[in-house]
């Protein structure tokens, strides 16, 4: 199988795993009433200034949004959790987008609700808002001009900007006679103007703060998940060290205890699914080392991944270290695995006592049988090669399709 | 005369841990927890072998192996570290060290691998041999050196039984040849290592992490 294919198959299974907990929760930070938008807009990967401002427009048709708001809220009423936002491709959020307009001018056509204008002037300028405040883009007046910022940014500006004015205008005929547009216009420009240049150094500085803010609560955060992950992993062990007065067992659960934390801290965790041979070699080393209170050294070069025939030189390199634990006698075991072009090669040595290979009675030969039985039958080949007092080396071989 | 080693490591009990192991042994002529005071010290005492930590605040081993090596190439390093991340462990060699050992090595095995460093021999852990395997595996020669560039079938060989967790002496024994040529073989991959200029080695780290 190519690495190609390993690859896809870890990211079906990536896939499967998300839509699994496709479930909607509450946010539990970063929210403004109950974390109800938030979490809506992190289960459906959607901005949540716009779920915000999906809400705002659908109260304005007798309530309806508020409903809606306090219907999700008692359904989520003890599952408030952040989990990181969905990731959703712009098709699909163009397509909530329209799924939302159309139900709306859906309640339009039908007359259910108070007043056009009221509506369309609270929507255009909610989402306006939203499209200007949206946390992800700079501000809106430095994003029209910056070429840095990239061009749907710049559109969804413009979009924004234009929103408003619509909204603002739709307010104003609705008052008043079209004509009264311009002066309405220039007078709101002007205020808008007058304001910008009263507030603007403190809106900014006010900006600027919450942005720090913000960076300090996710580093606390952070620093709070690793705390957590230290305290269920590292300290425990410790304290199973400081218990144990076996320095056998204390020096396997440090090693564990390490090569655990090596994983977590650098990022190796073994994803389930879709294994590699190395991984799954590792994997059963420190599961064996923990079972018989041996030390295994594992060295790898180069990977290959897991099917059908390299399972059986999984298994049967387990059987040699098992074997190699219970009877060897030695103080550590090594393994080591090289992928190369054709062909994969594993090897169990131990430096313990060894055994003689042609002695039929020995319960050590039963073993070794099965060890070759098992890589024969998956096409591969295994010697034994042993001597007593000289301890015993498995070697395990299996050919592989070049590339 | 016995042999004067230098240690330097962040880590306090560890340091003392290490120090009670080779002061019977060989004179422990000093030892830092900081990397500037690590090279003031070393470029004044100027010790046979010094034992370093990789993972240290302000840039680590690398540093002081490259800082000393400036101005006192004749001071033999040996990486003593956690790590075994291949980054940081091709990257200690490449910067000058003679050798790499995990710190979980036993305490005969580390008098060992000191005494072969001050003789001028490399000393490569089960695992170098493996990362210096994975780095040197299935590239093409560049070609402005291709001696530099790639392993001979003995090195080969030679670092695959040292991986396996034999010992010089057994790797001499199951090649039948001396212990005197498994060195050679041992250092003459230590001088490919630090010398190949191919962008591959550099590379090869994070490459493999992909897969």
């Amino acid at each position: 199988m190519s690495l190609i294919e390993v690859e896809t198959r870890r990211r079906d299974h990536f896939i499967v795993t998300q839509i699994g907990q496709l479930r909607f929760r509450r946010r539990g930070s970063d929210r403004i009433v109950a974390g109800v938008a938030g979490g809506l807009a992190d289960t459906l990967g959607v901005s949540d200034a716009f779920v915000r401002a999906a809400f705002v427009t659908l109260s304005m048709v007798w309530g309806l949004g508020v409903l809606v708001y306090l219907a999700l809220w008692l359904m989520a009423l003890d599952r408030v959790e952040d989990t990181d936002p969905e990731s959703v491709a712009t098709h699909q959020a163009v397509g909530l987008g329209l799924a939302f307009g159309g139900s709306m001018l859906f309640l339009g056509a039908l007359g259910w609700w108070p007043s056009n204008a009221l509506v369309l002037t609270v929507g255009a300028l909610s989402f306006g808002t939203a499209a200007l405040t949206d946390r992800n883009m700079p501000g809106p007046l430095v994003a029209l001009v910056d070429p840095s910022v990239d061009r749907p940014g710049r559109l969804r500006m413009l979009f924004g900007v234009l929103l408003l004015i619509g909204g603002l205008a739709v307010f104003s005929s609705s008052v008043g006679p079209i004509s009264g547009i311009g002066p309405v216009v220039l007078a709101v420009a002007l205020t808008g103007f007058g304001i910008l240049v009263a507030f603007g150094p403190w809106v900014t500085r006010l900006a600027r703060d919450l942005g720090t803010e913000r960076r300090e609560r996710i580093r606390q955060e952070e620093r709070a998940e690793m705390a957590a992950h230290l305290h269920d992993s590292v300290l425990q062990t410790l304290a199973l060290i400081q218990r144990s007065d076996d320095p056998a067992r204390m020096s396997i659960l440090a090693r564990h205890q390490e090569s655990e934390l090596r994983d977590w801290l650098y990022g190796n965790a073994p994803l389930e699914g879709a294994d590699l041979l190395s991984t799954a070699l590792k994997a059963s080393a420190r599961r064996i080392e923990a079972d018989h209170q041996v030390p295994i050294d594992v060295v790898v070069v180069g990977d290959h991944p897991l099917n059908e025939d390299t399972r059986a030189l999984l298994g049967a390199a387990n059987e040699a270290m098992v074997n190699a634990a219970k009877h060897s006698g030695a103080e550590r075991i090594s393994l080591y695995f090289e992928a190369e072009d054709n062909e994969l090669i594993v090897y169990v040595t131990d430096q313990g006592k060894g055994f003689e290979p042609t002695d039929v009675a020995n319960d050590r030969r039963g073993i070794a049988q099965s060890i070759k039985a098992r890589v024969q039958r998956a096409g591969g080949e295994a010697e034994i090669e042993s001597e007593p007092g000289e301890g015993t080396e498995v070697v395990l071989r299996m050919p592989v399709a070049a590339g | 005369m016995r042999v004067k080693v230098y240690l330097v490591d962040d880590h306090r009990l560890f340091l003392a841990g290490v120090k009670a192991e080779l002061s019977e042994e060989f004179a422990i002529v000093g030892s830092a927890y900081d990397v500037d005071t690590a090279i003031e010290e070393i470029r004044g005492l100027e010790p046979d072998v010094v034992l370093i930590d990789v993972h240290m605040p302000d840039g680590g081993g690398i540093v002081v192996v490259e800082s000393v090596g400036e101005t006192n190439p004749e001071v033999k390093f040996l990486a003593l570290s956690v790590s075994d991340q291949a980054e940081d462990v091709i990257g200690m060699i490449r910067a000058g060290a003679r050798g790499y050992v995990t710190k979980t090595i036993e305490p005969g095995d580390l008098v060992d691998a000191v005494r072969r460093i001050d003789a001028g021999d490399a000393v490569f852990s089960p695992r170098l041999a493996g990362f210096v395997l994975d780095a040197f595996a299935g590239v093409m020669p560049t070609e402005d050196d291709p001696e530099l560039d790639q392993l001979t079938t003995r090195e080969k060989d030679v670092l695959r039984l040292i991986a396996r967790g034999f010992a010089y002496k057994q790797v001499a024994r199951k090649l039948n040849i001396s212990i005197k040529t498994v060195e050679t073989h041992v250092s003459s991959v230590l001088r490919k290592l630090q010398l190949s200029n191919r962008h591959e080695l550099a590379r090869w780290a994070s490459k493999r992490r992909i897969v």
